[in-house]
């Protein structure tokens, strides 16, 4: 064995036991969206975790080539549910990649000024992000945007802003910001916080309200803390463990007066649900209090038991499972369930359900090649079932899909699944 | 290889496939060592990713020019090193030949490049009524190709037969660098057949870049049971009474307790943990025979001593239930950080007397055996647990596999129903045949590959005997340097 | 015992070893002496290929005839090559199994001479063809070797599959000395519906229906042309010589055979009229007479016989053609699986058709994915390789190297196949 490189082995902290949890049997490979896409065994979970043991092993430096299919790893996890031997693939590819960055060979800086400005600098402020997004709302407005498309403007633009203003839904939401306690309606059955998230407080305001009001309906005394933070999955992803754990510890605090935490971005669910674990300090055991008590709506409404919506939705939708909601959380059918509940509303299966979007957090601003290769793929398979709706349950998601549809044209309606539930409890129509 | 003219075969190569289809630089071909036996290791030289035919065409010729082995390599989910590089050289993988040409439901075939992932055929047929048969366990990743060079089985092969029986034809590469389609969409065509000695001749003969295959009717109606049993005795004798009575079912599977508690941390199903094994048994067919065959089945388990037979009929929990029984392999790694699945086949009648000699074995050699069998074709698959970081584990599973082999032989039956002879099996090869059956086999494997660049090491021992890779006469092809850990352990 | 004297064979001597190992003495003696060896079985499809022209000595299976190993509840069997097809058949309904594969003149046609050729008949929509049935095999090739593969279980990879090679090889690359089946259970009943068709355009529309129906026919047969009329109770009544008739069989329980008449007869239901007509011995009479269609090389008159193979879809476009071009033939089709044969009457000779074989039928076969072969010819000497056996084939370099491989001397039926 030959050491590479003075600096720190990336995979030193790992517990190397979860590397000899893969025997190599091969059936993760066509779960994995890169590969299926790539057919390089070098962008499979087999081959990333053959990769990531042999930089540990002292087998392979730690070159350009490794990182690049390490990085273009989406994390969606899918690997995870293929797996028959149970190998815990995230707890592997995530620390890896965070010492990965800390041990970089200076040939790249880790966190250039995209991440610093705007994804670390941004994305976890909602109050920031929604005046940074103002210009962008005005623009919206007076049609700067398409005219700056049109006259190619755009391109003068670094490539990763430009996909990230591409991603911008169509119309900016305006409602208001919620209120800290929102009654139950009927009889209280349980008393809730509801996690609004960062991007998603600013993009997906409605689905918060949607969210909120369903929980009311079904009988939730709703709590929101004003003083809840982002969940840190943006910056742990991104291999920035400290702020990401300066964030989860002031959620902890927030969330210390409630028995569950209601979550409505699987992306954010699934950072809460495994705090616990990634760093081994004192506060170990309230992030595990507080990853025990994490719920995602679907889970949630299920568990409790839905009451009956009664609006009738007259409508042809199929639902699409977001990784982190499906493959990191096991969560499957309890949306499907709730779906099932609204009178007149026809689900069909999609193909493909259990391939990433593209989306996968920040994928779609940091590989944006293959992201838009994903984005079209799912896309396709949306257009083959014939609905007229997409349903998902990840502001990422929500985000990339609508973003496909709309470069392309076509007019679906894309929506969380409460979003649904909400109107069916209204009485209302989706605007399709 | 000649080093010295490597760097312009490397250029050749690149010229055809450009850098996007390409790899050459070690860290990125250490993943192409080893497929899912990882006993033997050894890195191939360059790894392409031909696009189309005329791309394997021509690196079939470019490695003939410069005296270069060649493998194919499907998904690398191989259990007998079928897709280790044993010479180096070029490696042509398939994932990127990856579509599915034509599907035509009136003439029952489909035309499906190699690259074709199994159960992408499957999905591309939801709807149609018909099927592609043959499910090998690792039908969610593994390829049709991969699944023609070793002609592939799987649970429900009992009853539709295994993949040869399932290829109508085949295009492939010769070694000359011709391309030959042999048979095609329609049936019995005039002389030897030869797709029936391509498919299952394991990269050996020609790399194949096309296949014609048969699509079956699905089945009406499933009824789905499972069997369980105090004693795996009795789990084997009613296998032996289902069979005997000439039922076929369309799958017949047993597994034992040891794999029961894997699958059951592994997918959480309901599986009784405290039977000794179970039978799971499907029937399939038209609805209007399917109870009365049912009630049959069940009698006969039950007078076989099992304790219940519970149905599983509704759709969900039969598909659950396939997929514990398929990635049963994989969930050993539940217990075990190492293990070795073995592949004999028995005469039906045989398996329990073959399943009280592997509990046998395992005691003798100190070794934890856990069992899961294609029960109703007698292949078997015990699976031999160890640490491969301890030697003397390795060397007691390495043991205690080959005596297992060995009973599988005195039996009457062969030492590998499905996964290939490989690398791993090619001691076994002198022991099954005579001299001249190997000879017979070496001159054929010779008249389509005489120069011996096609997959080297595989499936045949040399004429010295066993475990020595084909060494070909005429060619340069360099000395092999293997790395065998595992069998080094046990020598 | 041989069912004609081989009169289409340069036969100097006919050897009848008594064992396995003597048959393979016999091919090294003929492997030293460079002397041609034709393989016997039955002799009832002699007149399958060109004529054999080298002086050489004829080599039976007769006596190797015995059942070596049967372990019914393994539902396989092992036996010598030279056992014929009834008398395995009847070892195999003792223990109320079968092998089901209908091969013409079963009491005297040999299981090795029906691998040789590929035999098979109307069950092969249902039950395969004798390529998956033969699970091990040993044979002697062209040096007198004694070689064998595969095994007796059911399932196995180990090694090259010579089983299916060996699968209409026509005795050219070896002598099959014996043989180990996979079997299966006799099926409690079986049954044959029929539908009388008026145009070619009706008849695929119905097989299209039969193709996708849900039930599972054993059988899809296609009748039309001369021949037919006599004891036409058995084929279902009187066939019209301007009419085609399909004719489905199937097989299973009581329950399923009844419900399978009753599906197909709503998936069918259209203006065609259709009936059940054969059950019981009328069924096992009709498979019979429809097995031996085309095989009746040893009877007296027999017949010349042309065997089609396309892609099914494209049968009765080959059908159209043949009824126009040979008005007068009769014709059967083994229609789900795209086989045709076409049989003249006792007065057509090779030379009358060879030009419309030539010209359309064997490039419209190609066209429609397959062959156009001479399957029985009484005056062998008469046909030219292309005739008999059609165009060259890409694959034919492979298979000549195949050939030397197993016979390099060139001694088994030499100048009877494409080499």
């Amino acid at each position: 064995m030959h050491a590479f490189s003075a600096k720190p082995n990336p995979g030193a902290g790992i517990d190397y036991e979860l590397f000899l949890d893969c025997v190599h049997c091969g059936l993760c490979t066509a779960s994995c969206p890169t590969y299926v896409v790539t057919g390089n065994e070098n962008d499979s979970p087999r081959g990333r975790i053959y990769l990531m043991r042999s930089v540990t092993d002292g087998r392979l430096p730690l070159n350009n080539q490794v990182r690049e299919h390490l990085e273009l790893c989406l994390d969606c996890r899918a690997c995870e549910t293929a797996c028959p031997s149970g190998v815990q693939y995230g707890k592997l590819i995530e620390p890896f990649r965070i010492a990965m960055d800390q041990a970089h060979d200076g040939d790249r800086a880790p966190h250039d000024w995209f991440h610093k400005y705007v994804l670390f600098g941004l994305f976890p402020h909602p109050k920031r992000l929604r005046w940074a997004l103002l210009p962008a709302k005005l623009a919206q407005r007076f049609g700067i945007l398409r005219g700056m498309e049109k006259l190619g403007l755009m391109r003068m633009l670094p490539q990763r802003l430009r996909q990230l203003v591409y991603t911008l839904p169509e119309k900016l939401p305006s409602e208001p910001a919620l209120p800290e306690f929102l009654p139950a309606i009927g009889r209280r059955r349980a008393r809730v916080a509801l996690f609004t998230g960062c991007v998603n407080d600013v993009m997906f305001r409605h689905t918060n309200w949607a969210t909120a009001r369903v929980l009311q309906q079904n009988g939730c005394d709703v709590i929101v803390p004003r003083d809840q933070a982002c969940c840190g999955a943006i910056h742990f992803h991104a291999g920035a463990s400290d702020p990401a754990r300066r964030l989860v510890d002031a959620n902890v605090k927030s969330f210390a007066e409630v028995d569950r935490v209601i979550v409505n971005v699987a992306g954010c669910g699934a950072m809460l649900k495994d705090i616990g674990h990634h760093w081994h300090d004192d506060a170990a055991a309230d992030r595990t209090a507080l990853a025990a008590k994490t719920r995602d709506i679907n889970e949630f409404l299920d568990e409790l038991g839905l009451i009956q919506p009664e609006g009738e939705i007259n409508l042809t939708a199929t639902y699409h499972d977001a990784c982190h909601l499906g493959h990191a959380q096991k969560i499957r059918e309890q949306p499907r369930k709730l779906l099932a509940t609204i009178p007149g509303l026809k689900l069909v299966d999609l193909p493909e359900t259990e391939l990433c979007c593209g989306a996968a957090g920040t994928y779609n601003l940091t590989q944006p090649e293959m992201s838009a290769i994903l984005s079209r793929r799912k896309l396709d398979n949306i257009l083959s079932t014939g609905a007229r709706a997409v349903l998902t349950a990840n502001a990422g998601c929500l985000l990339q899909i609508a973003r496909e549809a709309r470069v392309r044209r076509e007019p679906l309606w894309i929506a969380h699944p409460i979003d649904l539930l909400d109107l069916s409890y209204r009485k209302e129509k989706p605007p399709v | 290889m000649i080093a010295s003219r490597f760097p312009s075969l490397l250029a050749e190569l690149r010229r055809l496939l450009g850098d996007d289809h390409l790899l050459a630089n070690h860290s990125e071909m250490v993943v192409y060592e080893c497929d899912g036996f990882t006993i033997e290791k050894n890195c191939p030289d360059v790894v392409c990713f031909p696009r189309h035919t005329a791309d394997v065409q021509r690196i079939v010729q470019l490695c003939n020019e410069y005296d270069v082995p060649y493998l194919p390599r499907g998904a690398g989910t191989s259990l007998a090193g079928g897709c280790l590089p044993v010479g180096g050289g070029v490696l042509i993988v398939f994932t990127r030949m990856k579509a599915i040409e034509e599907i035509n439901l009136r003439d029952r075939y489909a035309v499906v490049q190699p690259g074709v992932v199994n159960v992408w055929l499957t999905n591309a047929l939801k709807g149609t009524g018909f099927h592609y048969a043959p499910d090998p366990s690792s039908q969610g990743a593994c390829t049709i190709g991969g699944n023609v060079a070793t002609n592939s089985g799987g649970p429900h092969t009992l009853k539709y037969g295994v993949t040869v029986n399932h290829v109508l034809g085949v295009e492939a590469v010769l070694t000359d660098g011709s391309v030959v389609r042999f048979g095609g969409p329609a049936e019995d065509y005039v002389g030897p057949d030869l797709v029936g000695l391509l498919v299952g001749s394991e990269g050996t003969l020609a790399v194949v870049t096309k296949v014609w295959v048969r699509l079956t009717r699905d089945p009406q109606a499933y009824r789905t049971m499972l069997g369980i049993f105090d004693s795996v005795d009795a789990a084997t004798q009613a296998i032996s009474e289902i069979i005997g009575q000439g039922i076929v079912p369309a799958a017949l599977e047993m597994m034992d307790q040891g794999i029961l508690i894997a699958l059951e941390q592994a997918f959480q199903f309901g599986f009784p943990l405290d039977a000794q094994a179970i039978l799971l048994i499907e029937l399939d067919g038209l609805e209007a025979g399917l109870d009365e065959q049912r009630d049959r089945v069940v009698a006969l388990c039950q007078a076989a001593g099992a304790r219940e037979v519970r149905r599983a009929d509704d759709p969900k929990e039969r598909l659950k239930l396939w997929k514990c029984r398929k990635q049963a392999f994989g969930a050993i790694g539940r217990l075990s950080p190492s293990y070795c699945t073995q592949d004999g086949v028995v005469p039906r009648t045989k398996l329990p007397h073959i399943f009280r000699r592997i509990t046998e074995i395992g005691e003798t050699y100190g070794v934890r055996i856990v069992n899961v069998f294609h029960a109703g074709d007698g292949n078997i698959h015990p699976i031999v647990l160890f640490d491969e970081r301890v030697p003397s584990q390795v060397k007691a599973a390495l043991d205690a596999s080959g005596e297992i082999l060995e009973e599988c032989i005195a039996c009457g039956g062969s030492v590998t129903g499905e996964h290939g002879i490989g690398v791993e099996k090619i001691p076994f090869m002198a022991k099954l045949f005579t001299p001249g059956d190997l000879d017979v086999m070496a001159r054929v494997r010779d008249a389509f590959n005489a120069d011996g660049r096609l997959s080297p090491g595989k499936l045949l021992p040399t004429a010295a005997g066993c475990g020595a890779e084909h060494k070909p006469h005429g060619a340069a092809v360099p000395t092999v340097e293997r790395s065998h850990p595992g069998r080094r352990a046990a020598l | 015992m041989i069912a004609a004297p081989p009169k289409t064979l340069p036969l100097s001597e006919i050897y009848t070893p008594a064992t396995q190992a003597d048959l393979a003495e016999t091919v090294r003696a003929a492997y030293a002496a460079r002397t041609p060896i034709y393989p016997l079985g039955g002799g009832t499809a002699l007149s399958y290929g060109l004529a054999a022209k080298m002086p050489g000595w004829g080599l039976s299976t007769a006596s190797l005839n015995k059942v070596v190993d049967y372990p019914a509840r393994d539902l396989t069997i092992t036996v010598e090559a030279g056992i014929t097809i009834a008398e395995l058949q009847k070892v195999l309904a003792a223990e109320g199994q079968h092998l089901p594969v209908d091969v013409a003149q079963p009491d005297v046609a040999t299981l090795g001479g029906a691998i040789a050729v590929n035999m098979s008949g109307p069950r092969r929509y249902g039950h395969g063809t004798l390529r998956d049935y033969v699970i091990g095999i040993t044979a002697v090739d062209g040096r007198g070797q004694e070689f064998h593969a595969g095994g007796r279980v059911v399932k196995n990879v180990a090694g090259y599959d010579f089983c299916k090679l060996l699968v209409g090889s026509l005795g050219t690359l070896a002598v099959v000395t014996q043989l180990t089946l996979k079997v299966k259970p006799v099926p409690m009943s079986a049954a044959w519906l029929a539908v009388d068709t008026t145009t070619f355009e009706q008849a695929e529309i119905t097989l299209a229906a039969v193709a996708a129906s849900r039930t599972t026919p054993t059988a899809v047969e296609f009748l039309a042309g001369s021949g037919w009329n006599g004891e036409a109770d058995d084929i279902g009544g009187e066939l019209s010589e301007s009419a085609g008739r399909v004719l489905i069989g199937f097989e299973g329980t009581a329950a399923e055979t009844g419900w399978i008449t009753s599906k197909l007869q709503e998936e069918l239901s259209g203006p065609q009229r259709m009936r059940v007509f054969a059950e019981g011995a009328a069924s096992a009479a009709l498979l019979a007479r429809l097995t031996s269609f085309g095989c009746e090389a040893s009877s007296a008159a027999s017949p010349l016989v042309l065997k089609c193979n396309v892609r099914p879809s494209r049968l009765m476009e080959l059908v159209a053609e043949v009824r126009k071009l040979f008005p007068s033939a009769g014709l059967l089709a083994h229609a789900a699986n795209g086989i045709l044969l076409v049989r003249f009457d006792g007065t057509s000779t090779i030379h009358d058709i060879a030009k419309s074989l030539l010209g359309v039928l064997q490039p419209l076969a190609s066209k429609c994915g397959g062959q156009c072969v001479v399957w029985n010819s009484p005056a062998p000497e008469d046909l030219t390789r292309a005739v008999c056996w059609g165009p060259a084939r890409e694959s034919d370099v492979a298979l000549r190297r195949v050939k030397q491989t197993f016979d390099p001397h060139g001694i088994l039926n030499p100048g009877r196949f494409i080499y």
